[in-house]
């Protein structure tokens, strides 16, 4: 009988501390899991990121003060996980040395008792992508600026048509 | 060097147009005042062009890269005409590409163009002290150019100092608007040569042009 618990309390007490997820040791806690998070990617219109901006996101129940502060790293991204109880548009701001943006992420929460405990678990998923940048490929946007320039060059052409008709004037100035 | 929209109160974005808006009038009067107010639009509109694309131009000073912005060419050059062709240039680059911001056109217009028309005003100092020779109209374009950008650049740096929101770390947004300021330096030397480079150019081949 004695040697018979001797063989069992060892697999019991396996058992039992085996079924908890959570890892204790020495009086650290630990708990991971997954959530959803926001990543922001900054960068310069000439391509170079912005490395070490500052950003400050704006919860949606309160646009008015910054509800996390940090900077980008080197690539210029920045990765938070908003809290999924507030739904709406959260603004993220990245700033660098008086330059910067503005973009609006819209967040979903959908909030849902965990029935018996009585706590509350909300989930959220981020809709979509926000995007202050325009995706010009650089075809597009050499053409804008050919179209751009031709429209100068066109304006310089139809007053130096103008200037035709009253080349008398002009004579007469260069030679004064 | 634009300021983009959401950077600055709108107080200032405000005061922005209303300057912008006076020296508009002002240099239209001036324009007007012309016998043949037309007869420059052509040179106007050609710089325009090379004001509007200047911006790509990128020059990398480590650890920041710069832009070049022309607007003590344009001012050199063209005189009250630039601060018109430097509204409608920044008007372009914020609509079609970004570059700036619609809300900070005032600002942004206030803050290239009345430097490009300071830097007219040093230029015609060298017909005033009545030197005509190319060294003195090269060395005078110099400083025009380089000083046309130069004074940009302090006032962009007084507007963006006095302007950091209190919620970020200010200590480290004024160093990233040192760095920037300083890396505007070589780049007023460049835009200086290059107004002297075009404007001993046109004396050489088309000097009227360069008569306002």
């Amino acid at each position: 009988m004695n040697s018979q618990w001797k063989t069992i309390i060892p697999f019991v007490v396996i058992s039992v501390f085996g079924a908890s997820t959570k890892a204790i040791a020495h009086g650290v806690r630990m708990q991971a899991r997954e959530t959803q998070a926001i990543e922001v990617n900054a960068e310069y219109d000439n391509g170079e990121p912005m490395a070490e901006a500052q950003v400050t996101v704006y919860a949606p129940n309160d646009p008015a003060t910054p509800w996390l502060e940090g900077t980008t790293d080197n690539n210029g991204n920045f990765v938070f996980a908003p809290d999924s109880s507030q739904s709406g548009n959260w603004s993220i701001q990245v700033r660098q040395a008086g330059h910067g943006s503005i973009v609006n992420i819209p967040v979903e929460g959908n909030q849902a008792q965990a029935g018996g405990n009585g706590t509350t678990e909300a989930e959220s998923s981020v809709s979509g992508v926000a995007n202050t940048r325009t995706n010009f490929t650089p075809l597009q946007t050499i053409l804008m600026g050919a179209t751009g320039v031709w429209g100068f060059i066109g304006t310089a052409l139809f007053f130096m048509r103008g200037n035709k008709s009253n080349s008398e004037l002009r004579r007469s100035e260069s030679q004064r | 060097m634009h300021i983009p929209d959401g950077i600055l109160p709108a107080s200032i974005i405000v005061a922005g147009y209303a300057t912008t808006g006076g020296v508009t009038w002002y240099s239209l009067r001036q324009i007007k005042r012309d016998k043949n107010p037309q007869a420059n639009i052509p040179k106007a509109s050609l710089l325009t062009a090379a004001f509007f694309v200047a911006s790509w131009i990128h020059i990398p000073v480590p650890p920041v890269s710069v832009h070049l912005i022309l607007n003590g060419l344009l001012g050199t050059i063209l005189g009250y005409y630039a601060f018109p062709a430097i509204l409608i240039g920044l008007f372009f680059q914020a609509v079609m590409f970004q570059h700036g911001g619609l809300s900070t056109l005032g600002v942004n217009a206030t803050m290239f163009g009345i430097p490009a028309i300071l830097a007219y005003h040093l230029f015609r100092l060298c017909h005033k002290v009545g030197k005509n020779n190319s060294v003195w109209t090269g060395m005078f374009a110099f400083l025009s150019g380089a000083g046309g950008l130069g004074l940009s650049v302090v006032i962009f740096f007084l507007l963006v100092i006095t302007n950091i929101p209190a919620n970020i770390d200010a200590a480290m947004e004024r160093n990233v608007i040192y760095g920037l300021v300083l890396a505007h330096i070589p780049l007023m030397l460049i835009e200086g040569a290059f107004t002297a480079a075009v404007t001993l150019f046109l004396m050489r081949v088309k000097p009227e042009l360069l008569k306002q």
